[in-house]
């Protein structure tokens, strides 16, 4: 499936994103029965980046997203061709184990989905099915890092036995990116992880993706170009199911080579 | 363009023709809520009406009338010492004695010629049981309360009896009852034998827990085979089964299937597991297994929706941390699922329990009198006994029908507050 031309592909003619690649995609087509949702998509995503995607309603934004870690496996009339890579690996190969894979990319969905479990054991989870921890004490210092790392440490210490899902928006999502970051995923895909948050818990959120950019890729979908603007280093602009654009985030917001970006940038259409 | 720019004339707010309409909406909304609490009140008062006659007439089903009888062992013509009543050859002395004739002699010795009516024709029974447990009495003489015949207790409650048995024996049985209550040589109690006795013939002998044992052992089965097999079904078909014309199919025919009427069931019950498996007539294991194809489809049914209600974004979550479908199944969907699952399944229970059409095909509506060791033994279970005893001619077991449907009510009430209180504790919010 995979063709060494693709790499004549017209979005790719732009140098190699600097920093190690992570995950690449070529050729990628996705269809929900007879519809074509995304149409030849590859993009190349780097390990110290943070990638994000924008593009109007309906563009596929989402659903390529999901194919990274093979989400859409769960829709039944899904139908993915083309080649995923993680480190080289064909992610849709049968000898990867789509299982290790969700644990090696994590997800933080658009609305906060935290179990209606207590606030430890939502983190714990992931570790507790993967077998991260030998004993009580180590999983307790998976989760405190965890939660650590996401920011919600100093809110939550003294209530880590309270239910999830009595936190507030903002704290929630922070906990599903706890909760993705305890099985120590090596790229993390949000899915507009902060349409459903106010504008506090939003500027939280953008510093948490800050202070994790480095440690894990990091790949986002946003509605919002002011946010994919402040949080990314590179961004693609997806339309009707195909990337139009992919550079660097200052080129695509101020000097975009295609007319659609512009358009879309300046307000035209989305 | 130009009609948009015409001025608009300003909505009249206060208008007559405005007004009335609001007025007409507040009408229209006092009448709809007027509908409803009428619909509630109307139901409530059946409900009422309904609890109101099984209570009177049931509660007297659970106590007995007793006449008070002396028997002199040692100047009757009983030959049985104390010695033969110790160890081995007990039972058979004791069936060999005439105990019901000395009993008889002694009601008529107190009572004049019309004092064998006075006692229920099984009371005997309970002096037997009385010599078993102190032989000693056999050398002296001791006072029995013992059971009250039909007549003599119908006569306690001022009753005349219907039309089944002759009116004037019912009248002169009052003044009876009233002579013997002054010499308080009768009274009336609590009566256990109703709730550790089963099925008999006398009403003042007829019990309940045979019935019950029955409906219990039933229950068993049905749970035992429908939870289970109900619920892999529903996950089957929820989780895995691919979504085409089989499976559509299977759909309909599982939600026909609730919907069939039981005495279908029991047909279905006679010819498979009787016919052909060949297991025993009138069993509990037959009755079980028959309501369990009866309460499968409801659970499957309940169950489907329950798993369908977990939201999807907790199965994302779960998937998006690399749990693999067994576990989001077994983590997460059904822990969440599990109140919805219980409460279709105690409501299914509910109806099993209460289901007397299948249990009269397979045999369960046979006189048992001794309450059933095990599965495979002859059994009745509640509904059915009190079909059996209101069809009685005794007007004796008009209460005990009573009594026995306060039973009933009172296990199914205890089945749904169960199932109430299971959906309460493990409800979740998201």
């Amino acid at each position: 499936m995979t063709e060494e031309t693709s790499h004549a592909h017209e979005v790719r003619e732009e140098a190699v994103p600097e920093t190690a690649l992570k995950m690449t995609a070529r050729d990628v087509d996705v269809y929900y029965g007879p519809k074509q949702a995304i149409d030849s998509v590859s993009i190349d995503i780097g390990m110290d980046n943070v990638t994000a995607f924008i593009g109007p309603s309906g563009c596929g934004k989402s659903t390529f997203l999901r194919t990274l870690n093979r989400m859409n496996d769960t829709i039944p009339i899904a139908k993915v061709t083309g080649r995923i890579e993680l480190d080289g690996e064909d992610i849709y190969d049968s000898s990867m184990d789509v299982v290790q894979l969700r644990a090696r990319v994590g997800m933080v969905f658009q609305k906060p989905n935290p179990f209606p479990k207590s606030i430890f054991e939502n983190v714990a989870y992931g570790p507790r099915i993967h077998g991260l921890a030998t004993g009580k004490a180590e999983l307790e210092a998976i989760v405190e890092k965890s939660l650590k790392r996401a920011g919600l440490w100093d809110e939550v210490k003294d209530r880590l036995h309270d239910s999830g899902t009595a936190l507030s928006g903002g704290q929630q999502q922070r906990l599903c990116i706890a909760r993705a970051i305890a099985v120590d995923p090596e790229v993390i895909l949000m899915d507009e992880p902060c349409s459903a948050l106010d504008p506090i818990a939003t500027a939280k959120i953008e510093e948490l993706i800050h202070e994790l950019r480095g440690r894990y890729a990091i790949v986002i979908v946003t509605h919002n170009m002011q946010q994919a603007a402040r949080v990314s280093q590179r961004t693609a602009f997806f339309h009707l199911g195909t990337l139009v654009e992919y550079g660097e985030t200052s080129e695509i917001f101020t000097n975009p080579k295609q007319e659609r970006t512009k358009d879309y940038i300046t307000g035209r259409y989305g | 363009m130009a009609a948009t720019n015409a001025p608009v004339q300003p909505t009249d707010w206060k208008a007559a023709a405005m007004q009335k309409r609001i007025r007409g909406r507040y009408r229209a909304e006092k009448r709809f809520k007027f509908y409803g609490l009428a619909a509630v009140v109307l139901s409530a008062g059946f409900l009422a009406f309904l609890l109101f006659t099984m209570v009177s007439n049931g509660l007297r089903g659970f106590t007995q009338s007793e006449i008070a009888v002396p028997i002199d062992f040692a100047a009757s013509d009983l030959f049985l010492e104390p010695a033969q009543l110790e160890g081995e050859g007990a039972d058979a002395a004791l069936a060999a004695a005439d105990i019901e004739g000395v009993v008889r002699d002694a009601a008529i010795a107190e009572y004049g010629e019309d004092g064998a009516a006075l006692i229920s024709n099984g009371a005997w029974l309970r002096v037997r049981d009385a010599l078993a447990a102190n032989p000693e009495l056999l050398t002296s003489g001791e006072t029995f309360w013992l059971q009250a015949s039909t007549e003599l207790d119908l006569g306690s409650r001022g009753d005349v009896g219907d039309r089944r048995s002759a009116s004037e024996t019912g009248a002169e049985m009052i003044t009876v009852w009233d002579r013997l209550a002054e010499q308080d040589k009768v009274r009336r109690g609590f009566s256990w034998t109703f709730l550790t006795a089963s099925d008999s013939s006398d009403p003042s002998l007829a019990g309940i827990w045979g019935a019950l044992k029955g409906s219990l052992l039933t229950m068993f089965v049905t749970l035992l085979l429908a939870f289970p097999i109900g619920v892999l079904a529903a996950v089957y078909l929820e989780e895995y089964a691919p979504k085409n014309r089989w499976t559509d199919l299977i759909e309909v025919s599982i939600n026909n299937l609730a919907a069939v009427p039981s005495i279908i069931f029991g047909l279905l019950g006679l010819a498979v597991f009787i016919n052909v498996f060949q297991f025993p007539r009138s069993a509990a294991i037959v009755g079980g297994l028959t309501l369990a194809l009866m309460t499968m489809p409801v659970i499957v049914i309940a169950g489907r929706n329950a798993i369908k209600s977990v939201p999807p974004s907790i199965r994302d979550a779960a998937l998006g941390v690399g749990a693999s479908p067994v576990q989001v199944l077994t983590h997460h969907v059904l822990p969440l699922s599990l109140p919805g699952i219980l409460t279709g399944t105690i409501i299914g229970m509910s109806r099993a329990l209460g289901e007397t059409a299948p249990l009269l095909l397979i045999g369960m509506r046979a006189f048992v009198a001794s309450p059933p060791e095990g599965l495979t033994d002859p059994a009745t279970a509640l509904p059915v006994q009190i079909f059996l005893w209101s069809d009685e001619l005794d007007p004796g077991f008009i209460e005990k029908t009573s009594a026995a449907i306060i039973v009933l009510l009172l296990f199914l009430l205890a089945m749904n507050g169960l199932a109430i209180w299971l959906r309460n504790k493990y409800e979740q919010r998201w």
